[in-house]
């Protein structure tokens, strides 16, 4: 992909409709050779990006869902412990004893590769996978400053075995649903978007493109509510991917146009808090209907 | 890249980081690259491009876009800025001093600490128990310099993280294994491992409404040495709005630090509405800022002119994404107070704590209550 029209049309092929500044990213990203920072709401589809990224470039998506507490022996490499006790016993079974070489039990064969080191492996042997380090604001601060080491160097160093380094740096892409402020020299390394809520028309294309079931007419219906629903106080605003499984929902049981009586059937696909519900309940949903029709 | 467009870059980063932006000396040569990518015939694509390299959050937008159009025109012309002309724009103004000017006579010195430590001490029991409403300006000038000086010794919270432990309780495979690698041995030790301790947060709001008025100040100082010895401090002030304050209160002076938050803040000394603050926080910030068990730390009179039913909602809903609610009131620790307004009766029920903060010995109270807050919950205390 050659420029930013090419990034945007190879996303669209894959059904992904994206804003042009998200495209140039993308572009940026893939020829400067920098990770991917996208941050945004829940279910605004920065998840995506990354799947989309490595179907268009077809390499291997390598992902690593963050967590608090994540560390070395999830991130990078664990060694194969159940393999290492049995090749033990399996070294006094035969009666080798001292003149064997422990040595052995602590090479390659007998490590487990997580993610990063897949991925950092994968790109030695020139494969250049898309790496997706998924909701980043999970992990604690520990972990942001082995990857800020990590993503400067690609390299993992294993005490007993030495230096992996990939020769072409992997696609990263991190998220983050913004539930903490990530460190800014973190960010810095990387190429910054961030991902709002589509427009009504996008929206509306985004809908008609992956529910391909419905409606135009229900699909703008399901656009402008979700607008009115997002420019109203509620504990959590839908995404996109709350749109989507709306008009998923809306198909299944066969509605032509958004009614009183069919989003309040469905509520419960697009709010996700009991509170946010009450409050539609309790006479929202006729204006919700009444201006997104 | 021609010369002068360079030229133009260096200018363009240094201007932005006159603006707040966290931009460093390599964002240029990162500039540089991606003009080099996207070109500059597509206006909007080079916006765009110098936009993902020269920001890291949304907030610095619209900032980038001001600083865009000045630099490469709005009209879609890559303009040429004389360079001359960047120092003359104003940096962020500095804030007129608000507060009462402390005559900050001793310094925390190395070798004197003997000598303050025994004026502390006569001076804590001269002002102690005075409430911070009656004192002198000279005695208000010293408690501000001893709440500086408080020692804080907040007591941990359990970690997701594993640490090498012999009193552990969780086997250390890794260890273990690579044990075996070294000098042989008759017994095979099994390496333990126990739970990582790290500094539980603390989360502050301080009511700034009119009420509050000859507290505020005193307890903004305390906020903001509880944020200079705390480090994960997370702090707010409310009104009839919320704002949030953790950057502002960052800066190591005490002084500028309030003077940046007297700012940032626009509704200082109007009347208060609780509920209002804690549903604006639960919806916008709550899942920023809740990680990791924070202590919540409440100051305000509890007098609210809001509707107390809210404000009991979205109280209980704040208390639950907290460890530990702590209320201060400044009026507590007078003689015969009862808390009796609509607001501190609304949300009684799910504080945990309820202290007075008249005065530098409540504070210190505060301050070994924070000392004692459990590693984790024993038993459910509500």
């Amino acid at each position: 992909m050659k420029s930013v029209d090419e990034v945007l049309e190879a996303l669209a092929s894959r059904r992904y409709m994206a804003e042009r500044s998200l495209g140039v990213a993308i572009h940026l990203a893939l020829q400067l050779g920098k990770p991917l920072f996208l941050e945004g709401e829940a279910g605004v589809g920065k998840t995506e990006v990354a799947k989309v990224l490595a179907s268009i470039l077809d390499t291997p998506l390598i992902r690593l869902q963050c967590y608090e507490g994540l560390d070395v022996g999830h991130a990078v490499y664990e060694w194969d412990y159940a393999r290492q006790m049995l090749a033990i016993r399996l070294i006094e079974a035969k009666g080798e004893g001292a003149h064997a070489d422990v040595g052995d039990i602590m090479s390659r064969e007998y490590l487990v590769a997580r993610p990063l080191l897949q991925a950092v492996e994968a790109s030695a042997l020139g494969q250049r996978p898309v790496l997706l380090i998924d909701e980043l604001d999970r992990a604690d601060e520990e972990f942001e400053a082995y990857l800020l080491e990590m993503l400067s160097d690609f390299q993992v160093t294993i005490p007993e075995i030495g230096t992996i380094a990939a020769s072409e740096p992997p696609v990263v892409i991190l998220t983050s649903n913004r539930t903490r402020e990530i460190h800014d020299a973190l960010k810095r390394r990387c190429i910054y978007h961030w991902i709002d809520y589509p427009d009504f028309e996008r929206e509306v294309e985004i809908v008609l493109r992956k529910v391909p079931a419905i409606s135009e007419a229900l699909a703008a219906d399901l656009a402008r509510a979700m607008e009115k629903l997002r420019s109203i106080d509620l504990f959590k605003p839908p995404g996109v991917a709350e749109t989507l499984d709306w008009a998923a929902a809306l198909s299944v049981l066969g509605t032509e146009r958004l009614t009183t009586e069919s989003a309040t059937n469905t509520l419960g696909v697009i709010l996700k808090y009991q509170e946010d519900i009450e409050r539609l309940r309790a006479g929202g949903v006729e204006q919700l209907v009444a201006s997104a029709r | 890249m021609a010369e002068p467009f360079t030229h133009n870059l260096v200018h363009f980063t240094r201007y932005l980081r006159a603006q707040g932006l966290r931009v460093v000396p390599e964002t240029t040569a990162a500039l540089i690259d991606a003009a080099d990518v996207v070109g500059l015939e597509n206006r909007p694509d080079t916006y765009y491009a110098f936009r993902a390299l020269a920001i890291t959050r949304p907030d610095d937008i619209p900032v980038f876009d001001a600083a865009f159009d000045l630099f490469f025109g709005a009209g879609g012309r890559v303009a040429s800025i004389d360079p001359r002309d960047v120092e003359l724009f104003p940096r962020a103004p500095q804030a007129r001093v608000a507060v009462p000017t402390v005559s900050r006579t001793t310094r925390d010195g190395d070798g004197s600490s003997d000598v303050s430590e025994q004026i502390g001490a006569s001076a804590i029991e001269r002002l102690g128990m005075r409430d911070f409403s009656e004192l002198t300006r000279s005695e208000y000038a010293e408690v501000q310099r001893l709440i500086a000086r408080m020692v804080w010794r907040p007591s941990d919270a359990l970690s997701r993280r594993w640490a090498p432990s012999s009193k552990g309780n969780r086997p250390d495979l890794r260890r273990t294994l690579r044990e075996l690698t070294g000098p042989a041995r008759d017994l095979m030790p099994l390496e333990m491992s126990a739970p990582k301790s790290r500094r539980r947060p603390l989360l502050v709001f301080a009511d700034v409404s009119g009420s509050m008025e000859r507290y505020t100040e005193m307890l903004l100082y305390f906020v903001h040495a509880a944020r200079g010895r705390l480090g994960k401090v997370e702090a707010f002030v409310f009104s009839t709005n919320l704002s949030r304050i953790t950057r502002e209160i960052r800066h190591r002076d005490a002084r500028i630090a309030l003077s940046q938050v007297g700012h940032a803040v626009h509704d200082w000394s109007s009347g208060t509405l609780i509920g209002d603050a804690f549903a604006d926080f639960n919806r916008r910030w709550s899942r920023r800022v809740t990680r990791g068990g924070p202590v919540a730390l409440i100051i305000s009179d509890g007098w609210d002119r809001g509707d107390p039913e809210l404000l009991r909602r979205e109280f209980a809903t704040f208390s639950r994404s907290v460890y530990r609610v702590v209320w201060l009131n400044p009026l507590a620790g007078r003689s015969g107070f009862e808390p009796q307004t609509r607001g501190m009766q609304a949300v009684l029920p799910f504080v945990d704590d309820f202290m007075p903060a008249g005065n530098l010995a409540d504070l210190t109270a505060v301050v070994r209550l924070l000392e004692s807050v459990p590693k984790r919950r024993e038993t459910v205390h509500r």
